[in-house]
């Protein structure tokens, strides 16, 4: 996997160029500041950018923005920001409409390496990675709660798991459960909040957002 | 004892001087010239309002003119607000001290509402009656110049005398009338021992000239604060608006800070933490790896570091925020500000009654950007901070032996410590000539 940083931290941006090519994948430039990123994905067309949402010169959104523009320029880059805030408003700017190669998590989880890297390689792949974060203040905050109520604290589980942007086989995995339970479960939970079923990973993602959020 | 007779002897001596040099001062000169610049437009609008004002009265008492008479008294009170404000350019160009001006007319809506607030409107009608008092105190001002003039003219006399009073000893001139400044007192020079008399009457009217000139003026001063500046609950209101302001987008300000502070400090130090040490429990590997023992140790290493890092950063932010030793008194505090500084610091501390925690954290903070300014621009060897308390206020003065030439305007935090201080009412005098030395004084009262 090759991979952009932009991160205005250097102690961080040094210790995720670190961890990515210790784990095999090349960092192919690790910048500083938006402007510098998007020179850099135009120069290296990795297949992934890992973005803060926080840069110079004014320190508030610039990243997003950024992210927003790489998303328009390279749809084959796969966009992963990372802040240490979590907006539900900026992962609707980000996911609109297209949640394919995009991602959004809290800087807490570089903690725990192996899940971050998963990640990335989905949102490399073309998937999708939410944080969790986003996805409990969606479900916090959703209006729908009645259909939420009839769901089994196992199918709110996987739902959960289902919005991050995970795979039946990631959510198997994350649960302990055999795939074919976890297809059970979708199964149920689409029919219970009245949802069309969705072929693939990201379309799913965007429509239980879409639930959750409206 | 000795001390003692000498402070007899020279303050005499300083007194004589300052007198003898009373009307050489800009400050003189410049009263003189206000008292002579003020006639003109005086008298003018003087004339120009009252005729106005009259007119309007006039038409307005007539049932047919009323209402024309009411836009003539509502064009009178914009003008004298008008001539008011030349009285008050002029006060601030040749006068000391600050002539604030008062709240701009606000119109309302619609003409006769706009008609209605601006006949209701305050400071219109006093400024009506500073133009009437005007006249008068312009005339007092003009004797006052007289002074200047008549003194000069007088002290003349001995030298021109010579020039056109040589004649022969059979004529007989009138004796030469000189200028008194009491009108009445008829005194007349004839003679040329004579002229050393007018002399000396001209001396000690230019001497007498700037006390008097300072005298009308400070009481035209007086007028113009009361009648042509915001009145006292205006401004007072005026003021607490601002410093609310400053208030508040100082706390907005210090709260961003806070929270940048931490973005980029801890919170950065903290992830890069929690990354080693995910990446150290990965290269421990499940039971029974291999492990590289060399990477792992690195990556712990960093890792504690960072961790160490991180509580000096947020141990220096929560200091920031509020300095736990303030808890034990301003003067302890100021004893550990003063140890940390890198100038060394002599501290006086006189606190008899404690001031509430506001001043407190205000004076503390003070000290500290005072310290940190002395310490980056005055090359001072240095500090004398001294505190103390005297009934209701408590005074902070920081004095530096550096080269002064502080500017509040030159990015020195000044202008932040004055507002900061002018939210409880406190005052901040900058004293700091080139070639130093600065001296910082700040006043804040006991109880915020």
């Amino acid at each position: 996997m090759r991979v952009v940083i932009a991160e205005d931290a250097g102690l961080l941006r040094e210790g995720l160029t670190q961890m990515l090519t210790e784990r095999g994948h090349e960092v192919c430039a690790a910048v500083a500041d938006a402007e510098a990123l998007l020179a850099a994905v135009k120069e290296h067309r990795p297949d992934v950018a890992v973005v803060d949402i926080r840069m110079p010169p004014t320190h508030t959104d610039e990243g997003l923005r950024a992210a927003l523009q790489l998303r328009a320029d390279h749809p084959d880059t796969g966009v992963l920001v990372f802040s240490q805030y979590i907006e539900t408003r900026y992962a609707s700017r980000l996911l609109a409409g297209n949640a394919s190669g995009v991602g959004y998590l809290l800087k807490d989880r570089v903690a725990d390496v192996a899940e971050f890297a998963d990640a990335l390689e989905r949102v490399a792949s073309g998937g999708t990675a939410l944080d969790p974060e986003v996805v409990s203040q969606l479900l916090g905050a959703s209006r729908r709660s009645p259909g939420l109520a009839s769901l089994t604290p196992r199918e709110r589980d996987v739902l959960s798991l289902m919005a991050e942007g995970r795979s039946n086989a990631g959510i198997a995995a994350g649960l302990v459960v055999s795939g074919g339970a976890v297809e059970k479960h979708v199964a149920s939970i689409f029919a219970k909040l009245g949802l069309p079923p969705s072929e693939g990973d990201n379309r799913r993602v965007l429509a239980v957002l879409r639930y959750l959020g409206s | 004892m000795l001390g003692d007779n000498e402070a007899m002897t020279t303050a005499p001596g300083e007194l004589v001087r300052a007198a003898l040099r009373a009307p050489l001062t800009r400050r003189a000169r410049r009263e003189f010239c206000y008292c002579l610049a003020g006639l003109v437009p005086g008298v003018v609008g003087f004339w120009l309002i009252m005729t106005l004002l009259f007119a309007g009265a006039g038409l307005t008492v007539t049932l047919a003119g009323a209402f024309p008479g009411l836009l003539v008294l509502a064009l009178t009170l914009r003008l004298a607000r008008r001539v008011g404000e030349l009285h008050r350019w002029l006060a601030r160009r040749l006068l000391t001290g600050e002539f604030a001006a008062p709240p701009p007319f606000r119109p309302a809506r619609g003409l006769l509402r706009r008609l209605d607030t601006r006949l209701r409107d305050g400071a219109g009608w006093r400024a009506v009656a500073y133009v009437a008092l005007k006249v008068p105190v312009s005339l007092l001002e003009l004797y006052a110049a007289s002074f200047w003039v008549s003194g000069l003219f007088n002290m003349a006399f001995p030298l021109w005398w010579s020039q056109f009073r040589s004649h022969p000893a059979n004529v007989h001139l009138a004796p030469f009338p000189v200028i008194t400044p009491l009108p009445g007192v008829d005194f007349r020079v004839a003679t040329a021992p004579g002229t050393l008399a007018a002399f000396m009457l001209g001396a000690a009217t230019l001497l007498a000239a700037p006390w008097l000139t300072r005298a009308v003026t400070a009481g035209d001063r007086w007028l113009i604060h009361s009648l042509l500046g915001p009145a006292r609950l205006a401004q007072r209101v005026r003021e607490l608006e601002e410093s609310r302001a400053h208030a508040v987008d100082d706390a907005a300000a210090a709260l961003r800070q806070v929270e940048r502070d931490l973005h980029d400090g801890a919170q950065v130090r903290l992830a890069a933490l929690a990354m080693g040490l995910g990446m150290a429990k990965e290269k421990l590997g499940e039971n029974g790896q291999p492990v590289d023992v060399t990477r792992v140790r690195e990556l712990v290493e960093s890792a504690h570091s960072s961790a160490k890092e991180a509580l000096v950063e947020l141990r220096d932010l929560a200091r920031g925020i509020h300095p736990p030793v303030l808890d034990a008194g301003l003067a302890d505090a100021l004893a550990t500000l003063a140890a940390r500084s890198i100038i060394p610091v002599d501290l006086t501390a006189d606190i008899g009654e404690r001031p509430t925690p506001a001043i407190e954290t205000i004076a503390y903070f003070c000290a500290a950007e005072l310290l940190a300014n002395a310490a980056k621009h005055s090359n001072a060897n240095r500090v004398f901070v001294d505190v103390a308390q005297r009934g209701e206020t408590l005074r902070l003065r920081v004095t530096d032996d550096g080269v002064g030439g502080a500017d509040p305007a030159r990015g020195s935090g000044l202008p932040g410590l004055v507002q900061r201080v002018r939210t409880v009412d406190g005052r901040l005098d900058l004293s700091s000539p080139e070639g130093g030395p600065t001296v910082v004084t700040i006043e804040l009262p006991l109880r915020a």
